[in-house]
């Protein structure tokens, strides 16, 4: 990719104040790393290839990094959805955010303002399929006996330390405090193991239905290797069979949950 | 150990389904208030827990219930059309079908969910919808206690 003219941008918009600070990666000692950029000279530290797969856009809502506001994140189409529906979900107006476009392979998109970004989704990323690896995943588990299942998925919740790290790493789970931290009552079991560890996985996904762009951030931050996209992809593959609905397209859509049709499918109510 | 795991190890030749329903206090409530009232016998298994309307109904309600031991949860309200804050049943169906195939598949058996449409005039469909599901949870079995929604044994 092109990174000079990434860099260049990056500093432009730090000169002009168009941003006061840029979001990208930077590289430690190998390891790609985020980089808060407040100062154009830095600009040069900027870097971008395959293995910058987390989601920038997560740091848009810390609460920290509100001052520095309009921010300029480093975006791949998975990430640009995100910006898209935290606009839709009124968490950022047009005006806080600006994205450097980076598609998926390698291509410099250039500066865009949260419209640009919408109408360059719509153009060239409207069909983004999900991960043919997990779809095969799903329809393998699918398949499985009800009492298989349960056994992968004990197997899997086990190793569940509640770290939250999936949580940190989302840019969707931006609530200032997470219904696991309610304690009264205590409706997740906060103890690292059993029951406690299915609701929390269960809830968190299911509080992104509808609402995830399946960047990967939450499966690439767990340090115990759970498959969380598996229970992601299948909130969104129902999303849109059921629903009709791709998000992160439309900074003006109602949420999917939040919303509802008169026609929508109700076969297995009795 | 809960009464109610208590209960569910007692004895699997006499395995009683325990079943909760969530209802809605407008329609489902009032139809089975009307199943007693007219003298309807139905299956003694479901405990119900009245609700202002099935909105209100958080997927973490049924995970609860579960985890305390539930064999099958049911959730009821008014038909669409009918409800009494005009479209809670509406949102509740959405969550639903994404909820449904979540639970299933992470391991709750699609025979253990059940949601429907009760009016406050379908006293007879109440007690033919307990039965019905009572039927389908008792060839179910009880609900494995090594299923991660239920709660655990400290070990």
């Amino acid at each position: 990719m092109d990174v000079d003219r990434l860099r260049q941008d990056a500093a432009a918009v730090l000169a002009d104040g168009r941003a006061r600070m840029v979001i990208g990666f930077r590289d430690r000692a190998g390891d790609r790393v985020p980089a808060f950029i407040t100062d154009a000279e830095q600009a040069g530290e900027l870097l971008y290839d395959e293995a910058c797969r987390q989601n920038l856009a997560a740091y848009l809502k810390k609460a920290e990094l509100k001052r520095f506001r309009p921010v300029a994140i480093v975006a791949r189409p998975a990430v640009m959805r995100s910006l898209v529906l935290l606009a839709a979900e009124a968490q950022v107006a047009d005006e806080d955010v600006l994205v450097l476009g980076v598609s998926d392979d390698q291509e410099y998109h250039g500066i865009l303002d949260l419209a640009a970004t919408a109408a360059l989704l719509n153009e060239k990323y409207a069909e983004m399929p999900h991960d043919p690896d997990l779809v095969k995943r799903i329809e393998e588990i699918s398949a499985m006996t009800p009492e298989e299942r349960s056994g992968f998925w004990t197997e899997q919740f086990a190793r569940c330390t509640r770290c939250y790290a999936c949580r940190a790493a989302c840019p969707m789970c931006y609530c200032t405090q997470c219904i696991v931290e309610k304690n009264v009552p205590q409706w997740i079991s906060t103890a690292a193991a059993g029951h406690g560890n299915y609701a929390w996985n269960i809830i968190r996904a299911f509080h992104l239905a509808g609402r995830c762009t399946e960047c990967g951030a939450c499966e690439a931050a767990c340090p115990q290797g759970i498959p969380l996209m598996l229970l992601n992809v299948v909130l969104a593959r129902d999303v849109e069979e059921e629903f009709g609905v791709k998000v992160g397209y439309d900074a003006e859509a109602e949420p999917v949950i939040g919303s509802w049709r008169e026609d929508d499918n109700e076969d297995f109510i009795r | 150990m809960t009464q109610a795991e208590a209960k569910s190890t007692e004895s699997a030749e006499a395995f009683e389904p325990r079943i909760v329903a969530f209802v809605c206090n407008w329609c489902t409530y009032a139809g089975a208030d009307l199943t007693g009232t007219s003298r309807i016998q139905y299956a003694a298994n479901v405990r119900i827990i009245k609700l202002p309307c099935t909105g209100r109904i958080d997927p973490l309600f049924i995970l609860k219930a579960f985890e305390g031991g539930a064999d099958a949860v049911l959730v009821s309200g008014c038909h669409p059309g009918d409800c009494h804050y005009t479209s809670g049943n509406y949102h509740a169906r959405r969550r639903w079908t994404l909820l449904r195939n979540l639970l299933a598949f992470t391991g709750i058996d699609p025979r253990r969910l059940f949601f429907s449409w009760v009016s406050a005039a379908e006293g007879q469909k109440f007690a033919d919808l307990i039965n019905d599901i009572t039927g389908t949870v008792r060839d179910a079995g009880p609900f494995d206690p090594t299923n991660p929604a239920r709660r655990q044994p400290w070990t």
